[in-house]
């Protein structure tokens, strides 16, 4: 069947191997044993690599096309392996994967350059996720066929090495862009190991010892990122022991939101930080936007597209009618980030910024401390009244973009969205109802564990509490699940007033909030997260702050004694109220929602009540599997189960009648006596065989209650106890 | 049975087997003051005597043969009777014949040498078949026909045949049935030099097998035989014995028959009353096995028939 199958005949294989290769050729297959580990690992460095990619591809919600994609490719693999010879397949796959990259850069809106892609590439491989790349779906499937179609096709071929080869260079690259999880990366290692190792097992005779030392390495691969992993610093446990611990205690709301990366994921419990990061000078009160994020990936948000300068692009103005608004923002502390009022429409002071596809500006460097930079803004000015007639059709782009959600995401998600906004007529009453749900059913919460799986349906479903981030997330994708184009937002609140047009912004008026896209209008603000219980964290966190004389918290013009409230809005719109309702059981019945926030109204909540624990993630799975065969095999090798057993089977004697006892006696002397000198020989009687190895006088004493035992008329208990002391006897003389 | 009783009978059983322990050791001594070596021999021939065996010693002219067959015949008090068996000798010969009485006008039954407790045969391979199926129908069921009447033999009654292996072109082969009747077939071989040296020193002048005396009675070998019988052969012992006949009987063309298996068993028995013991063990089995088994085997190549029974025993595993 493959070139190397005459190589693999013959030979002293191991036990396992022969029954293997037998029950194979039952069915018609040749197979060895390491051929089919060798195949496995194989297929777990797929697993590994194709986890990375569906994973991209369930982003955009294409997984059909990609499984579709992934099976034509290993069953043209498995055919052609058979009969192509290496170079063709090889140049066949060449030219796929030359296809698939052309189609790629076809379909791609600009006309991108050289230089350009490999600039962006290089930029891939310092840990920019490939989400953030543009139609990171497209480029997902069209890069996939090729290696899977090499990688599996080689594999047949029993080229493991080479194989191996061509899935690490693929893990690597996800690895190098972040995309590939310690335990997958991990699986994929260890898979590619087992090709290697099983692989040149299986091109020559082995012994089953082989075998199971390899199992060990595989082991020992899966066990030594857990011993490293406790040394301070490390990377982090492939499993999820530390779970969301590993989160608490020094991350800041601020810097899991304003990072100045294109992307963020949701964090367990964080902290507030109360310095003064800007002193803001405007003529209206604003939330002072950072940036947006698009791309919903279940557990966080990724902003797809690159920033291109301001020089390059300019600002253009929103496409209603808006408002001027002048800011100017002081730095008191150094920053990545340039906050401004939405839309900003031109920007001085801080060079030629970048500016993000979502309009978020960014200094090219940093901003040092005591700097300043001045931006015109544009603020949309739509009535509610306009926002509810503005309708609903966007523009291609806009759907395209906004309304994306994994398609892993639970359809319960969409289910409780279209309940809440079920009677909503228009895009501005569906946002409303959802931003009102989120504020009167959530507690704002600091401390929470970051939940499993998709972090919408979480906080949607399992719940009580969280903060801003879980609040504009689930708003976020509710919306874009009844077709409503969202976005989530980060940024700063407006901050402490401390004059008529000045505002002090801390770190810990950090937010998230959702934009919502109104055709002729633009991006809307809609904060769902429930105002009051913010504010009374910060307040308590800067009162702390200021007690235990922390510094950096206050400027000239803030004064300690004069608690003023931060000026905050629930929406952007006017005419709403800005108090809060109480959240909790002490809503009243005139809520119009009460009823879809009922738990037990909804039957798809009933599966949290599973008695079953949750398994953890099948990678995690595998890699215990591994471990577990690895050590099994290992304390086959050492011997050590055979020991354990064999000391308590000496020193454990159920009750029995006296002649089973005594056999049984019997026979632990034999084997106490044939670890001293040699085994009885077959043919050998007992006493020639104490009498050969010169066995003592406990020994045939015991051998001759034995004998009378099994051969005379039978003994008493009396006998049958002696038999025993006497094995006890030998046995810590012989110290076994 | 209560056990106050199963105890008694334990006991009695174990002073009978003591008994004829001591009756064992007795004609031993009394054997051994006599013929110089030959130990196992002499042990041997007392198991197959204890056994209700018969005893065929073959070897060279002039080993012994014949006056270790007389020494322990003449170690008990009952008959002894000596039989040469030469190309012309009758069944009549053996068994005995009817003679016309003149005087009670009736044909009376002269015995032959055949009615004795011990039987010493020398040379049967010399004997026509005919005459040897006379000595085999005595040997097996203890009785002898002679024109139609059937008679008794005294008991017990043990055959010792001996049969040279030189001068095989004048000699008639024992059939494979008659040879299987024995219990065991003995090879004295020829003393060493020592045991060859003591030997002439008690021969030159009076020998010593005319001052032999009975040590025994008859009924001491009668109780002695009873108590043989009485020995415990348990289960293991008795699948070692058939496992070993199995063996035999794998390897060669003519393997042991179950009779070969009963005397294997009945000589073990013999084995275990002269170590005084009550029950059987395997190496009793082991002990008898060499002279019980050997000579019921045929191989169809060179192969020697000791070595089938030597790899028997070394393959065969004991319980």
């Amino acid at each position: 069947m493959t070139p190397d199958a005459a190589g693999r005949t013959g030979g002293s294989r191991g036990r396992i191997d022969d029954t293997f290769a037998r029950l194979f050729s039952r069915v018609g297959v040749d197979m060895s044993l390491t051929r089919a580990l060798a195949l496995g690992g194989l297929v777990l460095v797929l697993v590994s690599v194709l986890s990375v990619l569906h994973y991209i591809v369930l982003v955009s919600q294409e997984p059909d096309t990609f499984f579709l994609l992934v099976a034509a490719s290993l069953v043209a693999a498995t055919v052609t392996a058979r009969f192509l010879r290496v170079t063709v397949a090889l140049s066949i796959a060449g030219v796929a994967f030359a296809v698939g990259l052309f189609f790629y850069l076809g379909a791609l809106s600009s006309d991108p350059q050289v230089g350009a892609l490999l600039a962006s590439n290089a930029e891939l491989l310092s840990g920019k996720s490939i989400l953030e790349i543009e139609a990171a779906t497209l480029w997902a499937l069209s890069v996939t066929p090729a290696p899977v179609f090499v990688l599996w096709y080689l594999g047949l071929r029993g080229w493991y090495g080479t194989a191996t080869l061509v899935g690490a260079g693929l893990l690597a690259y996800f690895v190098l862009t972040g995309d590939a999880g310690l335990p997958l990366t991990l699986l994929g290692v260890v898979g590619g190991a087992a090709a290697v190792g099983f692989g040149d097992l299986d091109r020559r005779e082995h012994s089953q010892g082989a075998l199971e030392a390899v199992a060990v390495v595989l082991a020992v691969m899966v066990v030594t990122p857990l011993v490293v992993s406790v040394v301070p610093g490390s990377i982090g446990l492939p499993f999820g022991f530390g779970g969301a611990d590993q989160s608490t205690g020094d991350t800041t709301l601020e810097a899991s939101l304003l990072s100045s990366d294109s992307e963020f994921e949701l964090q367990g419990s964080i902290e507030l930080s109360p310095k003064v990061r800007y002193t803001v000078t405007s003529t209206e009160p604003r939330y002072w936007r950072v940036d947006s994020y698009n791309r919903y990936t279940g557990d966080g948000w990724v902003r797809s597209g690159e920033s291109v300068p301001e020089s390059e692009m300019g600002l253009p103005n929103p496409p209603g009618p808006t408002r001027e608004v002048r800011q100017t923002f002081q730095v008191e502390s150094a920053t990545a980030v340039m906050p401004a009022a939405w839309r900003p429409v031109a920007v001085s002071g801080a060079g030629d910024p970048q500016v993000s596809t979502e309009f978020g500006l960014a200094p090219s460097g940093t901003l040092s401390d005591g700097s300043s930079y001045q931006v015109t803004s544009a603020v949309p000015e739509a009535s509610p009244r306009d926002l509810a007639t503005a309708g609903s059709r966007d523009p291609q782009r806009v759907t395209e973009r906004y309304t994306q959600v994994p398609a892993s995401t639970p359809d319960r998600v969409a289910a409780r969205a279209e309940s809440i906004t079920d009677p909503a007529e228009n895009r501005y009453e569906a946002a409303s109802r959802v931003e009102q749900w989120l504020e009167s059913n959530k507690e704002y919460s600091l401390a929470v564990d970051r939940p499993e799986g998709d972090v919408a349906d979480a906080f949607i479903f399992e719940m009580d509490r969280g903060y801003c981030t879980y609040y504009a997330t689930a708003m976020a994708v509710m919306l874009r699940t009844q077709d409503v184009p969202a976005r989530v937002t980060v940024g700063y609140t407006t901050g402490e007033q401390v004059d008529d047009d000045r505002y002090v912004v801390r770190g810990y008026d950090s937010h998230a909030w959702v934009e919502v896209y109104f055709p002729d209008v633009g991006w809307m603000r809609f904060d769902p997260t429930p105002a009051s219980p913010r504010q009374t964290a910060q307040q308590a966190r800067l009162d702390e702050a200021r007690a235990t004389g922390e510094p950096g918290v206050d400027t000239d013009e803030t004064d300690p004694a004069q608690q003023t409230p931060t000026p905050t809005e629930t929406t952007a719109t006017p005419g709403e109220p800005t108090t809060v309702p109480p959240s909790g059981p002490t809503q009243t019945t005139t809520d119009p929602y009460e009823n879809v926030s009922e738990p037990t109204s909804l039957p798809e909540d009933d599966d949290g009540g599973s008695p079953l624990p949750d398994l953890p993630p099948p990678d995690q799975l595998a890699l215990a599997a591994i471990l577990f065969v690895g050590t099994v095999a290992g304390l086959r090798r050492s011997g050590v189960s055979e020991r354990v057993y064999r000391w308590a089977w000496l020193r454990y004697q159920p009750q029995t009648p006296p002649p089973t006892d005594v056999e049984r006696t019997f026979r632990r002397l034999m084997y106490v006596l044939q670890r001293r000198s040699r085994p009885r020989r077959s043919g050998e009687t007992v006493r020639a065989y104490l009498a050969a190895i010169d066995a003592g006088e406990e020994a045939r004493e015991l051998a001759a209650i034995r004998e009378q035992s099994r051969y005379g008329d039978g003994i008493g208990q009396e006998q049958a106890a002696r038999a025993r002391e006497l094995l006890r006897r030998v046995r810590s003389r012989e110290a076994v | 049975m209560t056990d106050t009783e199963t105890e008694t009978a334990d006991a009695q059983a174990e002073s009978a087997i003591a008994e004829a322990s001591a009756v064992v050791d007795d004609v031993i001594d009394n054997v051994e003051g006599v013929i110089v070596g030959h130990h196992e021999e002499i042990e041997h021939i007392m198991t197959a005597l204890l056994g209700r065996g018969h005893v065929l010693l073959e070897d060279v002219p002039g080993v012994g043969k014949t006056m270790l067959a007389r020494s322990v015949a003449r170690s008990f008090d009952g008959s002894f009777k000596r039989v040469q068996f030469t190309p012309d000798l009758l069944p009549s010969d053996v068994t005995g014949v009817n003679i016309y009485n003149q005087q009670t006008e009736s044909f009376e039954f002269r015995e032959g040498p055949i009615f004795a407790n011990v039987v010493l045969g020398d040379e049967i391979n010399r004997a026509p078949p005919k005459t040897q199926s006379a000595l085999l129908e005595a040997m097996e069921e203890t009785q002898a026909t002679v024109d139609g009447e059937t008679y008794d033999l005294p008991q017990p009654f043990t055959v010792i045949a001996t049969q040279n292996t030189v001068e095989g072109d004048r000699a008639y082969d024992l059939p494979m049935a008659e040879v299987d009747r024995f219990m065991k077939k003995l090879h004295l071989g020829y003393p060493d030099e020592r045991e060859e040296t003591e030997m002439l020193g008690r021969v030159v002048g009076d020998h010593p097998i005319e001052d032999l005396s009975a040590v025994a009675t008859l009924a001491d070998l009668r109780a002695a035989r009873a108590a043989t019988a009485e020995v415990t052969v348990s289960e293991p012992v008795r699948t070692y014995a058939t496992r070993l006949a199995n063996d035999t009987r794998e390897q060669a063309q003519l393997g042991v028959s179950p009779r070969g298996t009963i005397a294997l068993l009945q000589a073990a028995q013999a084995r275990a009353v002269l170590a005084g013991r009550s029950y059987v063990v395997p190496d009793d089995v082991q002990a008898e096995a060499r002279v019980v088994l050997t000579h019921r085997v045929r191989t169809a190549t060179d192969r020697p028939a000791s070595a089938v029974v030597e790899d028997a025993l070394a393959t065969v595993d004991i319980e």
